[in-house]
C-alpha cells in the first residue's frame, strides 16, 4: 500500500477540521464467524458489525449453538484515508454440544425506519476435539507479530516435474496506515518461475476473519512456477518491510516481517519416457494446418503446428517434421500467443515451416507426434497429426526452370547403419569341429598315399614276371604242346606202336584244326603245308610229321624211334604256337 | 510371440537337431526383421550353445550392435571374422561399431595384403584348406601311378610336371591349414567389456596408471600373472589390467 504523504497529511488536517462532517457513508450490517467448521466442545467467535448507523440489534437465531461468553458490545470510529467508519460490533462466543450441522439465522437491525438483515451462516460441527484449519495454525506459528503477517502460499503441495502452479505472497494487517517500503522475495531454487502481472497493488475489498481476528488483506504478488528437478524443494520465507501507524504525528514504525516457509513435493515424470517428450507438462492441443498440398516444382509450401493449452507452452521446441530430404527447408517461424496469469500459464505457441519441394512427385511426411504428461490422467498422452500428402506438380516449363532447377548432386549419405543380418541357411557347424589333425583328415591323406604304395609294389611285380616275353610265351606253347600230345605221350609210355602214332595224328590234325579253325576232315598235309608258310621251315617238318605217322599206322615202317618223332611233333607244335602267340 | 519365441530357445535350442536348428534360425531372422532385435538375439545364443558358423556370429553382433552393445558386437564380429577372414559386410559392420567405441587408437600397421588374399590365405572356412590339401593329396597319388604307368616319353614328362606341381598345391595347402588350425587355437585377441578400465604398469593395484580403456577396445594378450593380465593395445602400448574385464575373442 502506497501513500503519499502530502495527501494523507492534508486529508488528515482536512478531517480534523471539520469533523463534524461525514464523508458520504455507506451502511453495512454483517454476520461472521471465525470459522464454520469446528469441533465439540471448542468455541466459535460470532461477530454482528453495524457499520456507519446505529440502531437497535436483534439477536439471531442460533439454531441450537449455546452462547459461552457474551455478548461484548464494542464500538470503533475510524477516519482512514479521509473517510470516517464508525463500527458497532457484538461479539458472541459459541459451542456446541453434539455433532451436526447448525445454521445461525439472520440477525436484524432496526436502522432508522428501515430493517437490514445479515445473511445466514452454516456451520458444521465434527465428533471429538480434532483440530480444525491446522492450515491456518501453522501460519499462526510463523506469525511473530498478530497484527501483520504475511504468508506464502501454493496452490498445491505436491505436483510432478514441470507441472504449473502459483505461490501468492500474501500480506495480512490489522494496522490501520500501513506503508510497504520493500519487500525481498525467496531465491527459488530448482523453479522455472514467471512473475504474473497484478497491476497496481492494492488492498483486497473486504476484511478476512483469522482466528477471530479481523484482516485487512493484500496480494503483494504472484509467481506461477514450474519445478524442474524431482524431490523436496523448499521455498524460503520472503521478507516484508512496512512502516505502520505513520501519521501526522507520528513517524511510525518499521517493521520488517518474514512469512512461512514452504516445502513442495514434486514427484519425478514416470520413466517409460517416450522419445518425443517434449517439456510440456498439462494440457496440450495440436494442430497442423497447410496450405495448399498441391504446388509446382519450387513453389513454397506453408505449414502450420500450433500447439495450445495450459502448460508451460515456452518450453515446446521445434517438432522437426520429416521432411523429404530434397526438400529446401527453413529455420520455423514462432509465433507465441501466451498470457501468464493466476489461472496459470495458457496460450497457443505456433511453428510456421516453409519448405520449397525441388522435385516433383507424390510426397507424404510422417506424421507429427509429440508427447506430452498430463498430470490429470498421470499418464503421457500423445498427440500426432494425420499424415501429411503433398503432391507436387513439375515445376514452370522453359528457361526459368531450367536455370532454378539445382545441379546434379552426389547421392547424399542420410545416416549409416550396419548391414543387414544373414539369413537362409547359416552354414552352422558344431562347435569346435575342424577337419585338419582330426581322424578322418589323417585317413584321407595316408589312404591315398598307402594306395599309391599298393599300386607300385604290385606293379614292380608284374614288371619283374614279365621282363622276358618271348620266355612266358615259349613256356605257355610248350605247354599248349605237351597238353595237346598228352595221349600220344601215355601210348609211347605203354610201348604201344599203334596207338602212338594215331595219338600223334590226331594231336597233329587236331591242333592244326583248332589253331585255323578247319573242320576235322580239311586237315591234309597240303593244307598244313599251306597255312604253315609263316613258320618257315616248321611246315615243311609238320607235314612230313603227318605223313610219317599216316604211314606208319598202315605199313610196319618206323624210320626213326618214336620217341625222336614225339619230340619233333612237341617242337613244331611249340614252335607253332611261340610264332602265333607273339 | 516374443516369450514364445524365448520359450522355445531355452527349451529345445540347447539339444536342437540340424532341422530345428534351422527352425530357430529363420524364426530369429523374422523376429530381427520385426524388430525384436532381444527376441532374435535369445534364439541366436541358443543356436550358438553347441553350434557356430560365421553368419551365426554375424547375425549375434548385428543384435548387440541394436540393442546398444557394443562391446559385445564387436567382440562377435571379431569372431565372425576369425571364421570368414576378409567378409565384406563383417568387415563393413566392425567398422561402424568400432566408430561408436570411445577410445581411438593409431593402429600399428598389420600385415596384410588386402582383404581379397587374407580371405584366400585363410579360406572360405576353417577346413578349406585342410579340404584341399585332401584333394591335392589324392590327385598327387593319382598322378604318380599314372607316371609309373605311362610308356611314352612325352607323356611320362607332362605327368611329372603335374605330379610336382601336385606336390606344390599339396605342401601349400598342408601349410596354409596348419596355419589357420594355429590361429584358431591360440586366441590372443580380446575386447575390453568394462565401460572403463585401468591399464597398470605392473601387475599391481598400486602401480602407475598408464592408460585408461573403454568399452569395446580391442587388446592383444600376452601372459597371465596371478590376476593380472598383460595386454598390448593396438598402439603399441604394453600394460597389466584385471583378466575379468576382457572377453577373449
Amino acid at each position: 500500500m502506497t501513500m503519499r504523504s502530502a495527501t494523507h497529511t492534508l486529508l488528515l488536517l482536512l478531517a480534523l477540521f471539520v469533523s463534524a462532517r461525514t464523508v458520504a457513508q455507506e451502511i453495512a450490517f454483517t454476520a461472521s464467524v471465525d470459522r464454520t467448521t469446528f469441533a465439540v466442545g471448542e468455541n466459535i467467535k460470532l461477530v454482528l458489525t453495524l457499520t456507519n448507523a446505529r440502531g437497535a440489534l436483534t439477536e439471531p437465531d442460533l439454531g441450537g449453538l449455546v452462547v459461552v461468553q457474551g455478548p461484548f458490545e464494542s464500538s470503533a470510529f475510524n477516519f482512514i484515508n479521509g473517510r470516517s467508519t464508525s463500527t458497532i460490533s457484538r461479539t458472541y462466543l459459541l459451542t456446541a454440544t453434539r455433532p451436526g450441522d447448525y445454521t445461525i439465522g439472520a440477525a436484524k437491525a432496526q436502522v432508522g425506519g428501515g430493517l437490514i438483515t445479515t445473511e445466514p451462516i452454516r456451520v458444521h460441527v465434527e465428533k471429538g476435539a480434532a483440530a480444525a484449519g491446522g492450515g491456518q495454525a501453522q501460519s499462526q506459528q510463523q506469525q511473530k507479530d498478530r497484527d501483520l503477517f504475511a504468508v506464502i502460499s501454493l496452490t498445491r503441495n505436491k505436483c510432478r516435474v514441470g507441472e504449473q502452479l502459483v505461490a501468492t505472497y500474501t500480506l495480512y494487517c490489522r494496522y490501520n496506515a500501513i506503508e510497504l517500503v520493500g519487500y525481498e522475495l525467496p531465491k527459488l531454487t530448482g523453479f522455472w518461475a514467471e512473475e504474473i502481472d497484478m497491476g497496481e497493488l492494492q488492498w483486497e475489498p473486504g476484511l478476512q476473519t483469522i482466528n477471530g481476528l479481523q484482516y485487512r488483506v493484500a496480494i503483494i504478488k504472484k509467481q506461477l512456477l514450474f519445478p524442474q528437478r524431482p524431490g523436496k524443494l523448499h521455498i524460503d520465507p520472503a521478507t516484508f518491510t512496512c512502516i505502520v501507524n505513520r501519521s501526522f504525528f507520528s513517524r511510525g514504525a518499521e517493521l520488517k516481517i518474514r512469512s512461512n516457509a514452504v516445502d513442495l513435493e514434486v514427484q519425478d515424470l514416470p520413466v517409460n519416457k517416450p522419445a518425443d517428450l517434449c517439456g510440456a507438462v498439462g494440457d496440450l492441443r495440436m494442430e497442423v494446418t497447410t496450405g495448399p498440398t498441391t504446388v509446382k516444382a519450387n513453389e513454397a509450401l506453408d505449414i502450420k503446428v500450433r500447439f495450445s493449452g495450459r502448460a508451460n507452452l515456452k518450453l515446446i521446441d521445434d517438432p522437426k517434421p520429416a521432411f523429404p530430404s530434397d526438400f529446401e527447408t527453413y529455420e520455423p517461424k514462432v509465433s507465441d500467443k501466451i498470457t501468464v496469469n493466476t489461472g496459470g500459464m495458457s496460450g497457443s505457441r505456433e511453428f510456421q515451416y516453409l519448405v520449397i519441394p525441388r522435385h516433383a512427385g507424390e510426397y507424404s511426411l510422417p506424421p507429427i507426434t509429440v508427447s506430452y504428461f498430463d498430470p490429470e490422467k498421470g499418464a503421457y498422452q500423445q498427440l500426432s497429426s494425420g499424415e501429411l500428402v503433398f503432391t507436387v506438380l513439375p515445376g514452370e516449363g522453359g528457361a526459368t526452370a531450367t536455370i532454378s532447377r539445382p545441379d546434379p548432386t552426389d547421392v547424399q549419405q542420410l545416416d549409416r547403419d550396419i548391414r543387414y543380418i544373414r539369413t537362409g541357411d547359416l552354414g552352422l557347424r558344431p562347435m569346435g569341429s575342424r577337419l585338419f589333425g582330426s581322424w578322418p583328415y589323417v585317413a584321407g591323406m595316408t589312404a591315398p598315399f598307402a594306395l599309391l604304395l599298393l599300386f607300385l609294389f604290385w606293379r614292380r611285380r608284374h614288371d619283374a614276371e614279365h621282363a622276358d616275353v618271348a620266355a612266358m610265351r615259349r613256356k605257355g606253347a610248350d605247354k599248349v604242346a605237351r597238353q595237346r600230345l598228352k595221349a600220344a605221350a601215355e601210348a609211347l609210355a605203354r610201348g604201344e606202336r599203334d596207338g602212338f602214332y594215331t595219338a600223334l595224328a590226331q594231336a597233329l590234325n587236331g591242333y592244326l584244326a583248332d589253331r585255323y579253325a578247319l573242320a576235322p576232315g580239311e586237315v591234309t598235309a597240303r593244307v598244313a603245308r599251306e597255312r604253315l608258310v609263316p613258320h618257315g621251315d616248321a611246315a615243311g617238318k609238320y607235314a612230313a610229321l603227318m605223313e610219317a605217322c599216316e604211314l606208319a599206322r598202315f605199313a610196319p615202317v618206323e624210320d626213326r624211334p618214336r620217341q625222336q618223332v614225339y619230340d619233333e611233333a612237341v617242337e613244331l607244335i611249340a614252335r607253332i604256337e611261340n610264332n602265333a602267340r607273339a | 510371440m516374443r516369450t514364445y519365441a524365448i520359450i522355445l530357445a531355452l527349451g529345445i535350442g540347447a539339444h536342437a537337431s540340424a532341422g530345428d536348428a534351422q527352425a530357430l534360425a529363420d524364426s530369429a531372422a523374422a523376429a530381427y526383421a520385426r524388430g525384436e532385435h532381444r527376441a532374435a538375439l535369445a534364439l541366436y545364443d541358443s543356436l550358438n550353445a553347441d553350434r557356430t558358423s560365421a553368419a551365426l556370429l554375424f547375425n549375434i553382433g548385428n543384435c548387440h550392435f541394436k540393442l546398444n552393445d557394443v562391446p559385445h558386437a564387436i567382440l562377435y564380429y571379431e569372431r565372425a571374422l576369425l571364421l570368414s577372414p576378409g567378409a565384406d559386410d563383417i568387415q563393413a559392420n566392425l567398422d561402424l561399431a568400432r566408430s561408436r567405441v570411445v577410445d581411438r587408437m593409431n593402429e600399428l600397421p598389420a600385415f596384410s595384403l588386402g582383404g581379397g588374399v587374407d580371405r584366400f590365405l585363410a579360406g572360405a572356412d576353417n577346413d578349406q584348406w585342410a579340404r584341399r590339401s585332401l584333394w591335392a593329396m589324392a590327385v598327387l597319388c593319382a598322378l604318380a601311378a599314372a607316371w609309373r604307368m605311362a610308356r611314352h616319353g612325352s607323356v611320362r614328362h607332362t605327368l611329372l610336371g603335374a605330379c610336382v606341381l601336385a606336390f606344390l598345391v599339396l605342401a601349400t595347402s598342408v601349410a596354409l591349414a596348419y596355419r589357420r588350425n594355429a590361429e584358431l587355437d591360440t586366441r590372443v585377441q580380446a575386447i575390453v567389456m568394462s565401460p572403463r578400465v585401468e591399464v597398470r604398469s605392473e601387475p599391481r593395484r598400486q602401480a602407475t596408471t598408464l592408460f585408461i580403456l573403454h568399452e569395446g577396445s580391442k587388446v592383444s594378450v600376452l601372459q597371465q600373472e596371478g590376476d593380472w593380465t598383460e595386454v598390448r593395445l593396438t598402439n603399441g602400448g604394453v600394460g597389466w589390467m584385471p583378466p575379468a574385464s576382457l572377453v577373449r575373442i
